[in-house]
């Protein structure tokens, strides 16, 4: 059985990131970047499904600028067996994403794939959806546990009320939500071994998918700056402030 | 800034230390935190909780040097030296004694890489790797003195008083050593002893492996430390310690031959020294952006920014000397010896005035126990010793610049 697992490469989750001050974007000249920690979580599921002796090969694949192999090589070294980076230096939307994911998944040939709910830069949470729908698979969405079977699979979701399990046959597509696991760090060892797994570099013009814009940006800024608390005297006055500035009560 | 530039990286440099800060900022900062009264835990063997050294087993990080052959890692020989500068680095921004425990195990398993027969090979480096508690230890430094005594002049007054004598197809040891970085919880001793009083220490000194059960080899005492105290520092004592003959390692030029071990030593001396300065850097930079005195952050008093500037500066000029050194270093460069005693006393020196700086910055809280700035400034003192005092160092850099005048030796004492 072969995983393909989606990986992004986004900025790092403990980096603060600011909008440029014309508007356009965030700011991400000299920011540290990650891969994704969603993405993390479902490298992670693929590489436990390996150790316990359900999955053969994990092809990670990664769309992104070449710094993204970085991305990639942290998959190789967390367990992924090869890669492959789809090169595209603007920013992709996500039905561009799974139209490459799908022409991926139709050259692979895979029983699974793999990828974190949504990616913490935009935000989008499609991907794993659209990418479903194109290849006409099933879709188990915001995983908290992954039960693999002879060709099927079970699966929990977190959802608004609390916890669904459903059942799909594979081929499917699997998002991994907070909970499925916790990822391991990739050893020094496997990132030194990691480095003699072969990478394929490959461009969106390779799978004839189109990187032109169907969402256009009109401004990017930051949150109104919290005004500072203040402390009250008394109980009555909390009340009062609350009632009369705050309309709370 | 204040971190290693991406860009001067390899990519698997990258991986390694973002990996490595990943594990120190989850487990080892949370653990010191939580724990600081360890610290002082009389019972050496209780101080770090054994957790901690499995959690460096899963980024294994304890057993760098290991060779491929026998179920360890090749680092790029010719970066490896900057590779563990990185590494040893980003593990004292966690805890200095930490990283020193570990980086013993990385300078030992090279020396018994290039020097112990292949059947010592196979026999203890599959030990190494399986144990989480497995450590090694490098023994130098005797009650009479260290680097002090014997490495400003090669004359035989100034040799080693630990005597290694063959008898039969044994080797006989006999003597005292001290301040030993892992000495009290090593599994593997490298030790050094005289093989020849006629001549100087560079051409009589030789190095033998010795295991911790060896009859005649006792383990005293674990000193107690200022800081680094999280690495159990010991004294051994070695009765007609016998060792077989393939024990031997180096023969009488052990010295010089452990020239590698030496120099990537001071590298990493210096390198974990920057990450004591940079954890010092990281927690004074969040202190005066977040504590309020005089009704605005501490950041916006110009007082407080001269000193927060000054603290940057120094561990900026530091990376820069410790970079150019370890490069000197892996490409065996001529200077490689001055450069890297270069880096080691200029990290000792700076770095201390850095930790000042963050204990000051901290007002009163700089000099609780419990807000962990005294223990980055005590951590930080211990480095003016550690690996020959800054005075000694001084003096090595002068000798190799100056080798037909200071390096001359003047004759012992009347």
């Amino acid at each position: 059985m072969k995983i393909l697992v989606a990986v992004k490469m986004v900025t790092d989750p403990n980096v603060k990131v600011r909008a440029l001050t014309d508007g356009t974007g965030p700011d991400l000249a000299s920011v540290k970047m990650a891969m994704n920690p969603f993405d993390e979580i479902a490298v992670e599921e693929a590489v436990r499904l390996k150790e316990a002796g359900l999955a053969t090969e994990i092809v990670a694949v990664s769309i992104g600028p070449a710094k993204a192999s970085d991305t990639l090589r942290t998959a190789l070294a967390m367990g992924a067996d090869r890669g492959i980076l789809i090169r595209a230096d603007q920013a992709v939307e996500p039905l561009a994403v799974a139209k490459l994911l799908r022409a991926v998944a139709d050259e692979e040939a895979p029983d699974l794939v793999l990828t974190g709910k949504q990616a913490i830069d935009d935000d989008s949470n499609q991907t794993g959806q659209m990418l479903a729908a194109l290849l006409g698979w099933g879709q188990a969405t915001f995983a908290s546990r992954v039960k693999l079977g002879d060709g099927t699979l079970e699966v929990t979701r977190e959802v608004d009320g609390g916890l669904q399990t459903i059942g799909l046959s594979l081929p499917a597509v699997v998002t991994a939500d907070l909970r499925l696991n916790e990822p391991r760090y990739a050893s020094l060892p496997n990132i030194m071994k990691a480095k003699k797994k072969p990478i394929a570099e490959k461009s969106p013009a390779d799978y004839g998918v189109s990187l032109e814009p169907r969402l256009r940006v009109i401004r990017v800024e930051e949150p109104p700056t919290r005004q500072a608390g203040i402390k009250v005297g008394s109980a009555a006055e909390l009340v009062q402030r609350l009632h009369n500035e705050a309309g709370v009560l | 800034m204040i971190h290693a530039d991406d860009g001067s990286l390899s990519e698997e440099q990258r991986l390694m230390r973002d990996s490595c800060r990943s594990y120190i900022d989850d487990v080892v900062t949370p653990f010191i935190r939580a724990n600081w009264q360890r610290e002082w835990d009389m019972t050496p063997g209780e101080r770090l909780s054994p957790e901690i050294l499995q959690g460096a087993e899963q980024i294994g990080v304890r057993t760098l040097g290991v060779p491929e052959e026998f179920g360890g890692i090749d680092l790029d020989r010719e970066s490896e030296v900057r590779t563990f500068a990185l590494i040893s680095e980003e593990i004292a921004r966690g805890d200095s004694g930490l990283s020193d425990k570990l980086v013993q195990n990385w300078k030992v398993s090279i020396l018994l890489r290039e020097f112990a027969p292949k059947h010592l090979q196979a026999k203890w480096f599959p030990r190494l790797l399986e144990d989480p508690q497995f450590l090694l230890a490098h023994c130098l430094t005797e009650p009479r003195g260290a680097s002090d005594r014997w490495l400003p002049y090669n004359v035989p007054e100034a040799s080693m008083n630990t005597r290694a004598v063959l008898d039969g197809d044994h080797w006989v040891i006999n003597g005292r050593k001290q301040f030993i970085s892992n000495g009290y919880d090593a599994s593997l001793y490298v030790v050094y002893a005289n093989t020849n009083p006629k001549v100087g220490m560079l051409q009589g000194t030789s190095s033998f492996l010795v295991p911790r059960d060896t009859p005649g080899f006792t383990v005293t005492k674990c000193n107690e430390t200022m800081g680094c105290r999280f690495m159990n520092n010991g004294e051994l004592v070695f009765e007609d310690c016998r060792i077989p003959a393939d024990h031997l390692l180096v023969k009488d030029q052990a010295m010089g031959s452990a020239g590698q071990y030496f120099r990537a030593g001071k590298i990493i001396q210096a390198a974990k020294n920057l990450g004591v300065g940079v954890a010092c850097f990281e927690r004074t930079a969040d202190y005066v952006q977040n504590y309020v005195q005089g009704g605005r952050i501490l950041i916006k008093h110009q007082a407080v920014a001269i000193r927060l500037a000054d603290m940057a500066t120094r561990i900026e000029a530091v990376r820069a000397l410790v970079e150019r050194a370890s490069k000197a270093v892996d490409e065996n460069h001529p200077d490689a010896d001055i450069l890297c005693n270069m880096a080691k006393v200029y990290a000792s020196e700076e770095i201390m005035k850095v930790a000042t700086h963050a204990l000051e910055l901290h007002g009163g809280n700089g000099a609780m126990l419990e807000f962990g700035i005294e223990k980055l400034f005590r951590d930080a003192a211990i480095f003016l010793h550690m690996d020959a005092t800054v005075d000694v160092s001084n003096m090595k850099i002068i000798k190799n610049m100056f080798p037909k005048t200071a390096g001359k030796y003047a004759g012992p004492e009347e």
